[in-house]
């Protein structure tokens, strides 16, 4: 894990939640994305994936219905808090701890504003699964950091334009078509 | 046994997802071979699913071509599992980013490059089927991939170039080509000028690494 970097990114998602700045937050998620591609440590990808369901909840404003959100948010918040502390210190150990709470938090929750945010969490996850398949690390590799199904990615990087970057392709057609010919010879 | 195809847990998600299993059936008469998964993609697609509400019925589809032998498993070999596990340690020490190595595959990936091998070295010709698409670069164009990963990741990508000649004999279809054989050889019940059209954009849209210029050159083969 690369603590400067995550320690930046989490003082930035703070300011740009009390901002609501939704676009910066989904970059901040990005930038996280690359480093998680790369280090594939649990941290860095539970950090773009609150960052990430954080932009959706704030961008879609559907929170505001919900009167659990106030209390949410204020333990969210303390969580985070927590956490930078925490990693400023270098208590890497309290870091972990108080980072997966804020995914923990969830299962406090009740009704239909758990089923909520449990929603906007998993899809989260799916497309963040989506970017690190997209950075060149495998379906199978990528839903195991996620924790989600080779099903749920398949059907969710198949809406998107990964596979039309030219680099994927890595054989012409023709001779892909006579491999399959031969094969069935 | 003197062909087969390996399937990937991504190919026969597409094919399941895409209502096309009866497809495989079809492809499986006139391939006059063995369709092959190894243990591993066998939990990817039906063990790990089964539990799912939203995957229940696609597993279940799986296990019943597992279950009439459309689908088959390599005879217990612990060989293939040793394999795989050497295999995918030369896999993820092979790229480089920032004095780290990027963890590229797993075992179900792994395992089918390890069954390919075993067969080949059976003198039964193979081919693994696969929808995603770095396995595939990693054995056909690596230098594809470490471009792919440069430009994802915004660092210098290095590569264990001794570490690349294991992976460049193996060979890969998708579904896209497995649907347009089934197209080929009258195997689509459905008769429309735009099938094949609409297969080949199907299988792109349940994950099959395939891009629009590709899908354009097979329509005009």
């Amino acid at each position: 894990m690369e603590k400067e970097h995550i320690l930046k990114v989490l003082k930035e998602t703070k300011a740009a939640v009390k901002r609501e700045d939704i676009i910066k937050l989904k970059n901040l998620s990005n930038k996280t994305i690359h480093t998680a591609s790369i280090e594939q440590d649990p941290d860095s990808i539970v950090v773009a994936v609150i960052i990430y369901s954080l932009s959706k909840i704030i961008e879609r404003k559907k929170y505001t219905y919900y009167k659990e959100w106030p209390e949410f948010y204020k333990r969210y918040n303390q969580n985070i808090d927590k956490a930078i502390k925490a990693l400023s210190e270098g208590k890497e150990d309290k870091f972990k701890v108080n980072i997966h709470k804020i995914r923990t938090e969830i299962t406090k929750l009740s009704g239909k504003f758990k089923k909520y945010i449990q929603d906007v969490f998993r899809k989260a996850e799916i497309n963040k699964a989506s970017r690190i398949y997209e950075h060149g690390i495998s379906m199978e590799q990528t839903a195991g950091l996620l924790g989600i199904t080779i099903w749920e990615l398949a059907e969710y990087a198949g809406q998107t334009g990964i596979s039309d970057v030219d680099l994927t392709i890595t054989l012409p057609m023709q001779e892909r078509i006579k491999l399959a010919e031969d094969i069935f010879k | 046994m003197k062909k087969a195809i390996i399937f990937d847990s991504s190919t026969l998600i597409n094919f399941s997802m895409n209502g096309l299993l009866n497809v495989l059936e079809k492809l499986k008469v006139i391939f006059r071979g063995k369709f092959l998964i190894t243990e591993d993609v066998k939990y990817e697609v039906i063990k790990r699913p089964l539990k799912i509400k939203k995957y229940q019925l696609g597993a279940l589809r799986i296990k019943n071509l597992l279950e009439k032998g459309i689908l088959e498993l390599p005879e217990k070999n612990s060989t293939i599992e040793k394999r795989t596990e050497e295999l995918l340690r030369i896999a993820n020490r092979t790229f480089i980013a920032r004095n780290r190595y990027i963890h590229l595959i797993d075992k179900g990936e792994a395992s089918c490059i390890a069954l390919s091998e075993l067969l080949t070295k059976g003198k039964v010709k193979n081919i693994i089927a696969t929808d995603e698409r770095t396995t595939r670069m990693l054995c056909e164009k690596p230098e594809n991939l470490r471009k792919l990963l440069e430009t994802k990741l915004h660092t210098k990508i290095k590569i264990k170039n001794e570490n690349l000649d294991i992976f460049l004999k193996f060979r890969f279809i998708r579904s896209c080509e497995l649907v347009y054989l089934a197209y080929k050889n009258n195997l689509i019940d459905l008769k429309n000028h735009n099938v094949l059209d609409a297969l080949l954009y199907a299988v792109k849209y349940k994950g099959c690494s395939v891009s629009k210029e590709e899908i354009e050159t097979i329509k005009k083969l």
